[in-house]
């Protein structure tokens, strides 16, 4: 890892900054230094993953597993309508996704130990707690190891949020490599309502956003003045992310990739101008362009109103407010949108989509009138990739409190996830991971 | 669209007229309303205030942060309504003389206060919320500083209360399974609007201020939510789910006379009227984009 000090001695111009670039060229990148296994292509039924990260924990009850026949207590105070699939309904909320159900699969039984943001977050994303550290690596980063170089110029592994999720002021654990390494951790990116794309390890500099870096000599300018300030900064990371992020910043490929106006502003308009919606479709771009995984956070924080943070799902608090108002509208918008644009795009054969939450809220209706945590029951929607669509795995009991059927750990998710992208039983041995986890059979 | 404001500042209800030329130069009606603002960014709860000169509504102005925006009516010009404001403010509701408003604020980890001001946009007061979660929602203030309206969660349910602007001497006005919400004071105070989910899903009530002789107005098994009380007390105008999506209705106080307002793919939402009676303004998605749009209302049965 070239640290900062050795940094600053060099002279950032010419020859010292490609020799930066030589020195920092061998360290494992995420940008295709590392190589990997030469991969069959009748094993990878998922090309790419996009993994959309409910972030804070959406009610059950009140989206996709409604129980309109509970007690007023239970049930709240939202109408039910009918789906696609037969014998299924989901909340009033969302339209769009009931009348697209035959496009993906739900599973409803999904059970998880931890009860916190933080520690289930981490299980969601990893299959595993966060202790002991270093913690198990994140699903994206398992796929990104997997792949190795690719042909084009882009990470293997996106996370899109203003940076790494957070509960309060404490980050996720799980949100990158683990004990595979930085190297595979996340390239984090962001996206606006009106969809201009920024790097967060590049906010130190006010005008680096892709689309306005023209030449290298500005730029060199502009990293210079971002030395400084990553020195008071002291980020140590720095290094390997200035990196991948200077690559990227002049990659005609990746530019490309970024620049949402490239689509049609009907295009853009379908997904809605909300930092969700547009987030999506860059999302669909990504993979469009052949990366990986792709991590499509809702929402940076979990918190549903806190000053400072992003509005997320964890309503313990305006519960059905929230969801009326905001959450729901935005979510089912961009999420139809994102689905039509798989299937209209003949990218949903070699996409596998799974969207999730890290737990449930409470089916009976708290205190405060609204929803807690939830760990014993909650669902997952799974589209492409190798899954058949149009499938219901699993029902929760009658008050949606606890699985009645089968249910499925995160682990389980991780792990159907590798085995849709192509590391099968041996090569998740090989490299550590997902030990004893099994794949949902249901879903193939 | 903007007229010479030195002259027709000088005529009384100058700002009425200047409303009037506004719209009558921009045409709106029910089938063609007039787009207000192109932020294109997620707002909510529109309101009146200023003898109808404004227009104050919170905007997601960022991803954490919902604003209190004026629009001024006359040349279009939107301001902060509160420059200082350093966490999000939102629900803002105007008393019908003009008094006082209130509004919510965020004071921390999942609190919200209510906070009232007076005309002057000073402070009266802010009404701390209790420990823990908690968020008061929706307040709604009576003429002549009388009362306060607002609902919160408690012990599993959502009631309405009133109080002083203070917060004192609270009420409760509702006492009912599931959660009222909403509550939206008449012109003249007397009577109260709100939603309701006691029968199952959200319906509309109203009820007189003193919570007695509460009816039920509307009933689907789709939810009708933020009713609102037109200047003259005889409508509600309010969003309901019925046909598929979010859309704009107006029904007598009386349940009588259901007219659909709106008719679009997108959402219709945030319905508030104009102190002339005759227009509404919505929150309306359009291509995607939020922004308000002000209707016309035909006041033929």
């Amino acid at each position: 890892m070239l640290n900062i000090g050795s940094f600053r001695a060099r002279n950032c111009h010419g020859s010292g900054r490609r020799s930066f670039l030589q020195l920092a060229g061998s360290l494992p990148l995420l940008l295709g230094g590392a190589t990997g296994p030469v991969l069959s292509a009748e094993k990878i039924r998922a090309k790419s993953v996009l993994f959309v990260f409910l972030w804070g924990a959406p009610s059950h009850l009140d989206t996709c597993d409604p129980k309109p026949a509970a007690p007023l207590e239970y049930r709240g105070p939202f109408g039910v309508i009918p789906t696609r699939t037969p014998g299924v309904q989901f909340s009033e909320l969302l339209p769009g996704m009931a009348s697209r159900s035959d496009r993906y699969s739900l599973i409803r039984t999904h059970t998880t130990s931890a009860p916190g943001h933080p520690d289930a977050g981490t299980v969601a994303l990893t299959g595993f707690a966060e202790t002991p550290s270093p913690p198990q690596p994140n699903f994206g980063s398992i796929v990104a190891k997997h792949r190795g170089q690719q042909q084009h110029s882009l990470p293997s592994f996106f996370s899109i949020a203003n940076g790494v999720v957070m509960d309060g002021g404490r980050r996720i654990e799980g949100y990158g490599g683990g004990t595979l390494s930085s190297a595979y951790d996340p390239f984090l990116i962001g996206c606006s309502a009106e969809g201009q794309v920024n790097f967060p390890a590049l906010q130190l500099l006010d005008d680096l956003n892709p689309l306005r870096i023209q030449d290298r000599r500005r730029l060199s300018g502009q990293l210079d003045r971002a030395e400084e300030r990553v020195e008071q900064l002291r980020q140590k990371t720095w290094a390997g992310t200035m990196n991948s992020a200077y690559d990227l910043l002049l990659d005609p490929a990746a530019r490309k990739a970024f620049d949402l106006t490239q689509e049609t502003e009907d295009t853009r308009a379908r997904y809605g101008y909300s930092t969700f919606g547009q987030s999506s479709l860059l999302a669909r771009r990504l993979v469009g362009a052949g990366v990986p995984y792709v991590q499509l956070n809702y929402s940076r924080h979990v918190e549903a109103i806190t000053p400072g943070f992003e509005f997320g799902w964890d309503t313990h608090i305006y519960n059905f407010e929230l969801l009326q108002d905001q959450h729901c509208p935005i979510l089912d918008r961009a999420f139809s949108a994102l689905m039509d644009d798989l299937y209209d795009h003949g990218l949903i054969e070699d996409t596998l989509v799974v969207m999730m939450g890290e737990f449930g809220r409470t089916p009976k209706i708290s205190a405060r009138a609204a929803r807690d945590h939830w760990p014993p029951c909650y669902y997952s929607i799974w589209a492409g990739g190798g899954v058949e669509p149009g499938r219901v795995i699993g029902s929760s009991d009658k008050l949606g409190e606890y699985p009645a059927t089968e249910s499925y750990s995160p682990l389980s998710v991780g792990t159907t996830i590798a085995h849709l992208a192509g590391i099968d039983t041996q090569a998740r041995a090989e490299m550590n991971v997902l030990g004893n986890g099994h794949v949902i059979d249901a879903l193939l | 669209m903007i007229a010479d404001l030195k002259t027709i500042s000088q005529i009384p209800g100058w700002h009425s007229l200047i409303f009037s030329l506004f719209v009558l130069t921009n045409v709106a009606s029910a089938a063609e309303p007039q787009r207000l603002t192109d932020s294109g960014r997620l707002k909510f709860s529109p309101t009146f205030c200023d003898e109808g000169r404004g227009l104050v509504y919170a905007e997601l102005t960022d991803p954490t942060m919902y604003r209190l925006q004026r629009l001024n009516l006359s040349d279009g010009m939107i301001e902060p309504l509160h420059t200082e404001a350093n966490t999000a403010e939102f629900e803002p509701a105007w008393a019908a003389d003009g008094q006082a408003y209130a509004f919510l604020k965020a004071r921390g980890t999942l609190s919200v206060s209510i906070a009232v001001h007076d005309a002057k946009r000073v402070s009266i007061g802010e009404i701390l919320p209790e420990g823990g979660f908690f968020g008061y929602r929706h307040p709604s203030l009576a003429p002549e500083k009388s009362r306060l309206a607002f609902s919160y969660g408690d012990g599993g349910t959502q009631q309405i209360y009133a109080s002083r602007l203070d917060g004192g001497d609270r009420k409760a006005l509702t006492s009912s399974p599931g959660l009222n919400h909403w509550p939206s004071y008449s012109h003249d105070g007397h009577q109260i609007a709100f939603g309701s989910s006691r029968d199952g899903n959200f319906e509309i009530y109203v009820m007189q201020a003193d919570g007695a002789n509460q009816h039920r107005v509307t009933d689907h098994p789709l939810q009708d939510l933020r009713p609102r009380f037109s200047p003259d007390g005889q409508r509600i105008v309010f969003t309901s789910h019925r046909d598929g999506n979010a859309e704009i209705y107006i029904v007598n106080s009386d349940a009588t006379q259901l007219q659909r307002v709106t008719d679009h793919v997108e959402r219709d939402d945030f319905a508030t009227w104009h102190p002339d009676g005759e227009h509404i303004v919505t929150v309306s998605e359009r291509k995607g984009r939020h922004d308000m749009y002000l209707w016309d209302i035909d006041q033929t049965p």
